[in-house]
């Protein structure tokens, strides 16, 4: 892929990744409100679901994590990525 | 099987379940069957900090001003923490050592169990900087009967775990007669209060702390106790941690991954498994109806406690792949986020990085020619 990633979250806008240090910064930039508690990589909260494309780790996540599921205070987008966020 | 500090046999650690194998043999983490507690235990070392770093003398000023309940409401908290750290302190090493057979895991328990002793000496820290007699706080603390009620279900597994594996580790697994009176110390009893026991410690830090957390941050939010709120957020980073501890082995257990006979033992559980989790919350509710009694304060009530209450506990039980047993809702507390943050904690003025720096943060890799530049 070439370019800037794009991503897209379900019942909210598509947007272009500016760069920030983790998925979790670039939603808060977008005022999306993602879930999240310790930033970390331990407490879980800001698990997603990525539904299509790649992220890439930038610290280590420490929660168990089914196939499709990311942390994203933990990893940024490689590519074009679609997510889910948790209802409520 | 009977427990040995070093048991001389020549087998691999990695082919042990976590549980109820042979006892460890060499403590050596070169290879792991589940790295993630080598992950723990290092992100919990990376965290060291010492209460007395932090300087507590305008909480005794704003402390000497505050209004009695909110004394009371503040003092409370911090019997009710004493009491829960004092058994985290000790109980997950006399609890699951004996029983454990993977070397990464039992240092992740010693790790833990270590760090909860230095929330303890923090409590001890704040109260004898705001109080002229720490005694008439510490010795009240197991005449509070509202304290006392709840740590009667905080410590009923694991003491009775400990009990049973008592039995076990010098009759062997089976079912016992010892003074007329009837245990059963077989393994799948065993494995049954071990999985039940690892529940309650999850509960007790998941939920039962939150309550304390959230007055703490509230009363920081105000500008009020700033010391103790950032030795409370030090605690909350530690708490948040061990929590994904023990979130972990239960998910490995009900997984399947530590045999057939575990997974099966943890679906049978499940009913008592709610039924503590409902417990919990309703006794934190409990506890936040005590704690304004004589008046709320300024941000928080009984009842938006109660709703966060409610809030953290399906939080928590979603991370099990539990349903939630409350309706779901935003966070009623949101700015309590900002205080769970783990790296905006700052342990010294000179650390002002973030809270992993000291792990993988020098660079071994330097060549002759990286100097090639320089000039003297």
């Amino acid at each position: 892929m070439s370019g800037i990633p794009r991503i897209k979250v379900n019942n909210y806008h598509t947007f272009f990744y500016q760069y920030e240090f983790s998925l979790l910064d670039a939603l808060e930039a977008q005022e999306i409100p993602a879930p999240y508690n310790c930033r970390g990589g331990y407490c879980g909260c800001c698990k997603v679901r990525l539904l299509d494309g790649e992220v890439e780790y930038v610290q280590d996540g420490l929660v168990e994590l089914q196939e499709d599921e990311i942390l994203t205070c933990c990893c940024r987008p490689k590519t074009h990525i679609e997510i889910e966020l948790p209802e409520g | 099987m009977s427990y040995s500090t070093f048991s001389p046999s020549n087998h691999d650690a990695t082919r042990e379940p976590m549980f109820f194998g042979r006892p460890v043999n060499v403590a050596r983490y070169d290879r792991q069957k589940y790295p993630i507690f080598e992950k723990l235990i290092e992100k919990q070392l990376s965290f060291f900090w010492r209460p007395e770093e932090v300087d507590l003398t305008n909480d005794r000023k704003d402390f000497m001003e505050m209004p009695e309940h909110e004394k009371h409401i503040f003092l409370s908290n911090l019997k009710y923490q004493t009491l829960l750290d004092s058994v985290q302190g000790r109980s997950p090493n006399v609890a699951f050592l004996p029983v454990v057979s993977l070397p990464e895991l039992e240092t992740w328990f010693e790790t833990w169990a270590f760090s909860e002793t230095i929330h303890s000496r923090s409590y001890t820290h704040i109260i004898r900087n705001i109080i002229t007699e720490p005694a008439e706080v510490f010795d009240t603390i197991v005449t509070t009967p509202e304290i006392i009620q709840r740590a009667q279900t905080v410590t009923r597994l694991y003491d009775e775990f400990i009990h049973l594996v008592s039995i076990y580790s010098v009759q062997g697994a089976g079912v016992h007669q010892i003074n007329g009176i009837r245990y059963d110390a077989s393994l799948p009893a065993l494995k049954k209060k071990l999985y039940l026991t690892l529940v309650s410690v999850n509960v007790l830090e998941a939920i039962r702390f939150y309550v304390s957390f959230a007055c703490s941050f509230a009363f920081a939010e105000r500008a009020l106790m700033e010391g103790n709120a950032k030795i409370i957020k030090l605690i909350a980073r530690d708490e948040a941690l061990h929590l994904t501890g023990t979130q972990q082995m239960l998910n490995l257990i009900a997984s399947g991954a530590e045999g057939a006979q575990f997974k099966q033992i943890a679906a049978e559980c499940e009913e008592q498994v709610y039924a503590m989790f409902r417990e919990a919350a309703e006794q934190e509710k409990a506890w936040a109806e005590y704690l304004f009694r004589e008046g709320s304060m300024i941000g928080l009530n009984a009842r938006i406690l109660g709703d966060y209450v409610e809030y953290i506990t399906n939080v928590r039980m979603k991370a099990l792949g539990l349903r939630e047993l409350f309706p779901p809702r935003q966070n009623p507390l949101p700015w309590m986020n900002g205080w769970l943050i783990s790296d905006n904690v700052q342990v010294a003025p000179q650390e002002a990085e973030i809270s992993s720096y000291l792990v993988g943060q020098i660079d071994n890799d330097v060549d002759s020619d990286d100097f090639d530049g320089f000039d003297l």
